[in-house]
């Protein structure tokens, strides 16, 4: 890996980690375009329905609130960075 | 545009599986011919600047709120939506396996609205306009198009589902979605500035020019 690429992860991190820092505080809690739009029909709010139980629901990590959420946030970048990675490598270009 | 578990009965989840199935063929097959290392840690970095991008709700009118998809600009970079396809089914499963957020037996749709539908709307447009608006004008307009699209298809998922009335759907969700779709314009034509500005050889259409042209 060249040093641009190096500079291009960095950076991408930097950026997702500010975006991560900051959502918890300035994100809208409004309910977003699908969630209005149900409302709007007058879909029972239990409509949507738990299949599996997953360790941070809504982004969020109980004990420790608002900076819990960053962090699990943060997590999610580097589990989607990582992933993201795997994937790549295990499909990409054969030569 | 997550849509949860519930929201759509199990049996027409299966298709929307087999059609993730089907994307996840021809994207494997496009990164076989086009994925290539230099490309890889963009690929990466996309993909966790998509999730976190997806954090940061943006108010909208009606009491409503959106944020950034990004199928249309995965696609405009690699110009080919199966990278969208990659993508947005790591993003999804994430997002669906740990924090909730979309649902598990929903991933099939949602990656159908936001990166086959996102992202074709979005690379078909930007290449239709190109020659007329040029790079960032077209690229914009196919973000915008992407999402209300994306957001048209989620309404006819609902209402095939029986989830809300067709009429209820598109009004609400496009309407919804038309303001959305300018953050989705806004941020993908600042990334592509900023890819232009710094990697402008990770763009397939600089790496045209350089290369004297397809």
């Amino acid at each position: 890996m060249d040093k641009r690429d190096k500079t291009l992860i960095i950076i991408a991190i930097i950026i997702s980690v500010i975006i991560c820092c900051l959502a918890p505080f300035i994100a809208s809690g409004d309910p977003d375009g699908l969630e209005k739009s149900a409302e709007d029909a007058n879909v029972s709010e239990d409509k949507a329905t738990v299949v599996i139980t997953p360790p941070f629901p809504d982004y969020t990590f109980e004990p420790f609130e608002s900076i819990g959420e960053v962090g699990v946030l943060i997590l999610g970048v580097v589990l989607t960075l990582v992933c993201g990675w795997g994937i790549a490598e295990i499909v990409k270009r054969r030569s | 545009m997550h849509i949860p578990d519930g929201f759509i009965p199990f049996w027409q989840c299966a298709i929307y599986y087999i059609i993730l199935i089907i994307g996840l063929y021809f994207a494997s097959k496009w990164a076989r011919e086009n994925l290539d290392e230099k490309r890889i840690p963009l690929l990466a970095v996309l993909a966790a600047g998509i999730f976190a991008i997806m954090s940061m709700n943006m108010p909208i009118p009606f009491g409503t709120s959106g944020h950034m998809v990004g199928g249309a600009l995965v696609a405009i970079i690699f110009c080919a939506p199966e990278a969208a396809i990659l993508v947005f089914t790591v993003v999804l499963l994430i997002q669906a396996l740990v924090f909730g957020d979309g649902g598990i037996t929903a991933l099939g749709a949602n990656v159908l609205n936001m990166a086959i539908i996102g992202g074709c709307t979005g690379l078909y447009t930007f290449k239709a306009l190109k020659g007329k608006l040029g790079i960032y004008a077209s690229a914009g307009i196919g973000a915008w198009l992407a999402t209300v699209v994306a957001a048209l298809a989620c309404a006819i998922e609902m209402a095939i589902a029986g989830t809300f009335p067709l009429t209820v759907g598109i009004a609400s969700m496009v309407t919804y979605h038309i303001f959305i779709g300018i953050i989705e314009a806004v941020l993908t034509v600042i990334v592509l500035m900023a890819l232009d500005k710094f990697r402008p050889d990770l763009l397939i259409w600089n790496k045209n020019r350089i290369e004297g042209g397809e």
